[in-house]
Formats: structure tokens, sequence, C-alpha cells
């Protein structure tokens, strides 16, 4: 609520600013030069003066990463994942701080984000993603010498390109994985970061430049904010003569706005809006033992970070009677309940989604619900899926005669699908492929992933490089 | 004045009967709040029993009573709950359910319906209107329409007495939805010359159905089920309309120019009346041509359209409109009674039948307000709406001031610096959850 513009009572006192500082090619810029606002929570930070030069490395100089050995690269990584777990580094203890008045996710959740986080800058893990990405790895230290079958020579380079990264603001996560891939292509990034999240990124980078404030590393990266879509900003840096590559996470708005700016020698890498489900087979009412287990795995697979994420499961396809769709329903509402609790997640629905469950609650005889609109937990139960998406510890249960049956519901924006039985998995993912997801677990398994797997259907570090050939001969026989 | 609406009876009655009154805006709000009070409860007394949304609402917050403006904040209903039916029922026209639907609104039962009979969803309202439902559609910026169900009962229009002696043009492409209908008849049988015609916009009506269509065809695009041949035909007839919404522009700028000796009453959006306005400069014509005595009545806002920040003085300017002679209602699809533009003070005045209440921005607690302007979401209680629950909470940002108008009358008032929460937002969170809309594009 603002103040009116004259003549009236002031109705609210003045709000609390947060600073949030930039980081710029090695270097901290603080100031509050302006000030932006924060959706979820209403909150007003400031930022200093974006200075568009110092944003950009000229293509005039090599990038500082190019010859610096992958090996130590990622020694410098797990460096710094080592002092963002620690207790007294101050950079993480003050972001946490900030942002727990600017994120929608309690303070607990966020601190475990950031452990967790930090545990992919782990070296068995970051050379597992390297070599899952590139048929040969060596291709980012070295040009690496080829023949063609005609004898033609030639020696190809994963060249260090230049990267934006817009960043998405849901899991602190995303921060950690994105200045680790940057720095693994040896890329000069720029992060370009959420109102919903405009600290971890730089306190990452800090506690990065605390080991070594002239390290390649660090002057590789910087991390800015301004409003997504300001064509006074986006129109000068978004330009293939700054960068090569625009690594975009979400869709709507915050890619149309990207999409326009597209052109010869610029490119999206796009990490797309996703929609997680799950499906449990007939073989869950078996026995009780067995309900009880798929309604456990899959109320794990809905909270992941407590359902803000693209892996968190939205809807559940129930094979069975209603009868069962209705056991389940109940046994996954005090699931999801239970989870919410023990979180500490007491966040209410808004006024909209409440209505549209409200709503369902009236038309009884196709819907029925389990829990109530107070923000603790709750599932729905339906023929077919609701229209809105289920957010906010929400599980839309729906009902079908076959899971053949939910396979229409699949779709391209469907990622996670988590699976029960297992065993069933192998007959559906030729027709989950074809209808667009992209990735299918064990129920209960959403969360974690397979280390260097595919994401988005797409390798990204194999896309984010400069692919160049030097060329050299034929061999003459 | 304070005697009439103190005096003993039904309070909705004494006040909805006000409409009458020419000093129905003389009344300060501290005079209205005990018959205001009254009257919001004796609506819920009376519909608490009969409308199911209501009857839930009271029992999540365990109210009984409406004893203070605070107690009927639990039982306002957002305006989204008209568009909360599941959008699968008009896919699937499934009629009778988007009926039982109705039902969980509406004051009065809506019949059963027999699905197999009935044949779209225009037809589906023209049958509820047999049995004395009127639904209104909203032609909502995106996505699905709300529909809003309302009685015989409620008479539409602001109860303007004026000489039948102007010609009506309409500069706007008007939804056919029976509130949109009676407020044009309405007009019409008070304002419109019975020796000239009144000027249709020349494009097709909006019909619900047609509102519909493009819900439906959205739904199917994001669940992958459209065909590329549908989607060529929908193009093929947006393109149409787009064709037809242009050459509008020319026909009606010719036919107001032909017009122009005559005392004219012009209608329409923003939007259409710019465009209107700039073809009759484009051709040479401007105030000095036009009936020193013509009239304006411009609807809603912006609705998004972009135009140059004069917009307003150059429509009054082409048409040479006096202020004393420009209608504007603040209002909205959700309410009955419009808000009339005051002459004097780029203000809005409430009548008395509708009781405002100002919420924090995410629409659950009614802020403190005294005599002095305030900001906040705009809720009413619309006391003249008798198909459906009356309390709705919008989702515009208003300032209300609470005390005496610069124009003298002493009831409350809104600032004409309305604006839409949705407007507003315009954030860059972005995250890596998302839904199927985001790979829609082109059908909205």
């Amino acid at each position: 609520m603002n103040a009116v513009p004259s003549g009236g009572q002031r109705v609210v006192a003045a709000e609390t600013v947060v600073s949030a500082p930039f980081f710029l090619r090695g270097e901290l810029v603080e100031g509050s030069d302006a000030t932006h606002r924060s959706r979820d929570l209403g909150v007003t930070f400031a930022t200093p003066k974006l200075d568009l030069s110092r944003a950009v490395h000229p293509r005039t100089e090599v990038p500082p990463l190019l010859n610096v050995p992958l090996a130590e690269i990622i020694e410098f990584l797990v460096e710094t994942g080592r002092r963002m777990t620690a207790p007294n580094n101050p950079f993480i203890r003050d972001c946490i701080d900030r942002m727990s008045s600017t994120h929608i996710l309690p303070r607990a959740v966020l601190e475990g984000q950031v452990q967790g986080a930090a545990a992919y800058l782990d070296q068995r893990l970051l050379n597992a993603v390297v070599e899952q990405n590139f048929p040969d790895p060596r291709a980012l230290d070295q040009w690496i010498p080829k023949q063609d079958y005609t004898g033609r020579k030639s020696f190809v380079r994963a060249f260090a390109p230049r990267l934006v990264h817009v960043l998405p603001g849901n899991s602190p996560g995303v921060a950690v994985k994105s200045i680790a891939q940057g720095a693994l292509v040896k890329a000069i990034n720029l992060f370009k970061m959420s109102s919903s999240d405009p600290f971890t990124t730089v306190a990452i980078l800090r506690t990065m430049a605390d080991i070594d404030p002239r390290h390649p590393i660090v002057r590789s990266m910087s991390a800015v904010y301004w409003r997504g879509g300001d064509d006074k900003v986006e129109q000068v840096l978004y330009r293939p003569q700054y960068f090569d590559k625009i690594v975009a996470w979400g869709g709507g708005d915050a890619i149309n706005n990207v999409v326009k700016y597209l052109g010869p020698g610029f490119q999206l890498v796009s990490f797309d809006p996703k929609t997680s489900i799950s499906m449990v087979g007939r073989q869950a009412f078996d026995t009780t033992e067995s309900l009880d287990r798929a309604a456990e795995l899959a109320s794990a697979d809905v909270m992941v970070l407590n359902q803000e994420a693209c892996v968190a499961s939205r809807f559940v396809y129930v094979e069975g009677s209603q009868a069962d769709a209705d056991r389940f329903s109940e046994k996954l509402q005090q699931r999801i309940a239970a989870r919410a609790a023990a979180s500490g997640d007491v966040r209410p629905l808004d006024m909209e989604l409440r209505e549209q469950v409200n709503t369902l609650m009236m038309l009884d005889d196709e819907y029925r619900v389990y829990g109530k609109t107070d923000g603790k937990g709750l599932v729905i139960r339906s023929d077919e899926p609701v229209d809105f998406h289920p957010i906010n510890k929400i599980a839309n249960v729906v009902r079908v005669d076959s899971l053949d049956d939910a396979m229409k519901y699949v779709n391209v924006a469907t990622q996670t699908v988590g699976f029960y039985p297992f065993e069933r998995m192998p007959d559906y993912r030729d027709r989950l492929a074809s209808g667009g997801a992209q990735r299918i677990v064990r129920l209960g398994e959403a969360g974690p992933s397979t280390i260097g797997n595919p994401h988005d259907a797409m390798y990204p570090l194999h896309r984010f490089v400069h692919w160049m050939a030097h060329e050299d001969g034929t061999v003459t026989s | 004045m304070a005697a009439v609406i103190e005096s003993v009876g039904s309070a909705v009655e004494r006040l909805t009967r006000l409409v009458d009154a020419p000093d129905r805006y003389n009344h300060t709000p501290a005079e209205l709040r005990a018959a205001q009070v009254a009257a919001m409860n004796e609506r819920f007394q009376d519909r608490v029993g009969r409308i199911k949304v209501l009857a839930h609402r009271a029992q999540e917050a365990g109210i009984s009573q409406v004893r203070s403006l605070e107690d009927v904040v639990p039982l306002l209903l957002p305006h989204t709950a008209y568009k909360s039916y599941p959008e699968s029922f008009l896919m699937e026209e499934r009629w009778d359910r988007l009926g039982k639907w109705l039902d969980t609104i509406a004051t009065y039962r809506v019949p059963p319906q027999d699905r197999t009979r009935i044949r779209d969803v225009d037809d589906w309202i023209a049958k509820l209107q047999q049995s004395g439902h009127y639904v209104s559609c909203s032609s909502g910026t995106t996505g699905k329409s709300a529909m809003l169900v309302a009685s015989k009962a409620n008479a539409w229009g602001s109860g303007v007495k004026l000489a039948r002696d102007r010609r009506m043009f309409g500069l706007a492409p008007v939804a056919t939805v029976p509130r949109n209908e009676a407020t044009g008849e309405a007009y019409t049988a008070v304002l419109q010359d019975p020796n000239s015609r009144r000027f249709h916009y020349p494009v097709p009506p909006i019909t619900v159905g047609s509102l519909t269509q493009m819900v439906v065809l959205r739904k199917r695009m994001a669940e992958g089920t459209a065909t590329p041949n549908e989607l060529a035909d929908f193009e093929r007839i947006s393109a149409e309309r787009a064709k037809a919404v242009e050459d509008a522009v020319g026909i009606t700028a010719q036919a107001i120019i032909e017009a122009r000796r005559d005392k004219l009453h012009i209608t329409g959006l923003w939007a259409g009346l710019y465009n209107v306005a700039k073809a009759v400069r484009d051709l040479g014509y401007a105030a000095k041509d036009f009936n020193p005595e013509n009239s304006i009545y411009v609807g809603g806002g912006l609705k998004r359209a972009r135009l140059p920040d004069n917009y307003r003085e150059f429509v009054y300017e082409t048409f040479n409109i006096q202020p004393e002679r420009n209608y504007q209602n603040y209002s909205m699809q959700e309410l009955h009674s419009g808000m009339p533009r005051c002459q004097q003070g780029n203000r809005y005045h409430i009548p008395p039948w509708v009781v405002p209440l100002l919420l924090d921005k995410s629409g659950d607690a009614l802020l403190p307000t005294g005599a002095g302007e305030y900001e906040g979401r705009a809720a009413f209680f619309d006391l003249s709406v008798d198909g459906r629950w009356g309390g709705v909470i919008s989702g515009d940002r208003i300032s209300i001031d609470f005390r005496p108008c610069a124009c003298g009358a002493k009831g409350a008032s809104v600032r004409d610096n309305i604006v839409r929460y949705a407007d507003l937002e315009g954030d860059d969170k972005i995250g890596c959850a998302g839904t199927v809309d985001a790979y829609v594009r082109g059908v909205s």
C-alpha cells in the first residue's frame, strides 16, 4: 500500500529498504542509486547505478579463464563450496538475513537450500558434469586434433563463450549451478539477478573473491540487477558484439522480452518453465502398506522445495476407482500437511486461488477437497486436471481408469514424471517423451537427479560453448 | 436528509429508493453508515440460505450477523469468483454442469438443464433468460470470461433524465450481454432523438459465444489437440475481424462528419474514440465543425491501449465536448450501479446504495479510514444487486475521499486515478516452475 498522492492522510509508514550491491568483473559495487520492488513480499531493495560498460568484456581481449586448466577451475569451485558452508562466512549469513525479508520461503528452508546448493560444488560431481556434456572434455583446455576420412586435418576447441544468464528467483541452487557451469566452460558471465533474489549470486561471488580477488574465475563474473524487460538496458546489452548466448530461465513475458533481441550471433539457450506430475498405478492399492508408501513417495515429490520448483509434482494421476482415489487423496493430504508443518511453512493461499478451490468444494459431486484453504496443505480429487496451477502445497489427484488415459495430459510443459510402481516405467517412457516430457523417475525421487544428465532435453554445457574449428590442410599420402 | 435514511423499514429499500432523490450524493458517509450496515445485514440474512457460495463463506468465517463493515469483509467475493467455473465445462459443452456452477452463485435456483437440448453457450444463456436468469459476461483481457447472473428485478442504468434530442453515436464494439443491452436501451430511451437513428459501430457484435470460442481454442492448443487447420481458420477469422475493426474507424469518421450539425451523444472506449477522432482530424474537421452541445460517455479505462498523453483532450477538442457534457461512470461488470463523474472535481460520486470498502492489497482486511482520502483495493457492496451476492472485491486500486467533494456534495467520492493491480505488478520474477500457458502463442 502506498500513501495517497496528495491531500489525504498517509496510511502506511515508510518501508525499510534492503541493500543489494552488484559485482562487476571481480569488484563489489555498492550504492543506492536506484530502488526496485520485489513482488513476493512487497519489499523494496536498493542497487547502485548500473555501469553498462563495466558489464561487458571487450572482444579484443580473450576470456580470462581461457588458459586456466579445468582442474584448477574445479579446485577453485570446490573451495568456494567449502567456504559457502562454513559457519563464519559473513557474505552468506548476511545474504540469508536479507533474503528472508524478500523471499517467499521460510528462513530454515533457505538455509537448507544454500547448504544443498553448495553440495553441487563437489569435485567428482563437477567432473562428471563435464564428462557427460562433452564427448572429449579436453576440448575445454586445448585444441583437439582431428582428421576426417578424406585426410583433412583440424583442431577443435570448446572455446570460452560470453554468456548472459537470466536467473530465476525461486531457488538459490540455480545461482550456484549457473556460476559453476559458467566457470566450467570458462565463460565470461553476466548474471542478471531476479527481483525475488538479488542477493545470493553476489554473496557467492564475494565468497569467491575472498579466496583470491585477482583469480581469472572471479574476473570472469558479474552479477547485476535491472528490471527484466527494461529496454534501456537490454536494448544496449543484448547484442552479439557483447555476448554469444543468453541463458534464460522462465517463460511468458520473461522470454518474450528476450526473444526480440535474438538474431545471428546472439542465441537463446532456454530453460523452460515446467510442470511436473506423478503417476500412481493400481498396484498402489494392493495392500495398506503399498498405499501408505505410494502416498508417502508422492508427498515427497509434491513438497520438493515446498512446491516452488519445477520438479515438484502438482498433478497426481491415480489409476483406480473413485473410492481408491479418495483413500489415496486423504493419505496424501495428511503427508503434505505434515511436511508443510515440519518446515514451518504457513504461507496462506492467495485470494484467487482460495476462491477457485472454494468453488470446487461447492461442486462436490465431481470434486472432493481434502484439507482446507488455510495454506497448510490440501488435495483436490477430480476426474480431470483443475484449470489452475496448483502451488503452495496443493496437489490435484486426477482419477483415471488406466494410466494410458493419463498420457493425454502430458504436454510440452511437462518436465518430471514420478512413477509408481517402478516396473511400469519402461512401458510408458516412449509415450511420455512423445508427449513432451523430459524425465521419468521413480515416485519420490523427483528431487535428486543423476549427475550430468540432460536438463530440459539438452546437454546445456555443450550448447554454451563457442565451438571453434582450426582447419589445417589435408594429409598427403 | 438523515431522517430519510434513519426511518424505520427495510434499510435496503430506504437506500435503493434514493435512486430518484435529486440530492442522493449529498449524504455524508457517517450519515449513511448505520443504514448501510443494516442493509448489508438484511441482504446477508436473506441470501445466506440461498446463495451457496455465501453460505460456505459465512460458515468458514463464523459469521451470522453483519454488525459492522469489518463483518462483511470475509463475505465479499473476489471478482474472479465469477469465473471460477472449470473450463472443461465449456470445452466439453457440459451446460448442465455449468448450470450447477451458476447455481452456487445465484440467488434464485437455476433449474436443471438438459445439455442435449442446448446448442452452444449463447443458447445456454438464452435458455437461462427464459427462467429469469440474466447472464452477463465480462470480456476479460485474458482467459476466461466472468459469468455474472442477474435477475429481472435488477434495473440497470443510472436514471439519467434527459430530453430525447440527441443522435447517439456508438464508437466501440459492444459485448452483447444483458447488462450492456439494458444499459444501452435505457440510454436510448432517454437520449435518442426519435427523428434520427442511432449509429451503431460497424463491426459484428461480440457475443459470449465468440468470447468462449477463444478460451476453448486456447485450452486445446495448450493440450496439444488443436490441429494446424483449426488454427489457420482461427487466424483467418481473427484477421477478418481485425479488418472490420480497422475499416470501422474510417466508416464511423465519415458518418460522424456527415452528422456534425446534429446534437450528438458519443459513446465508446478511449482507444476507439481516439482513433475515430484522429481520422476526423485527418479529414480536416475539428471542434469548430461540431455542435457545441455535444455530449460524451466513456466506459472503462484504457484497457491496455497505448495512446498519447493528451488523448482525452484530443477527443474532447475534436468533437467540441464541453466539460459539463462529459458523462463518465466508474463501474464494473460486477456492479449494477455506476458512479458518475463529478463535473468539477475529477472524481466519481458513490451513490448511497453502494457501500465502498477499502481493503489492503491482498483483499483480506478492511483498512482503517476516517475523514480523509485513502488508497487501497476497491471493494463494494452494491445493494441494488438482486440475482447474486452484492459484495465484490475488485482488481482496482482506488483512492476514496470520505470528505465532501469540491462540488459541495457531501458523499464519498473516488479519485480518477484508478489503476488495475494487474497492470501495476509487472515484476520480473521468473522461476523454473511454470505452466503450459507460456507455450501458447497468439491465442488470447
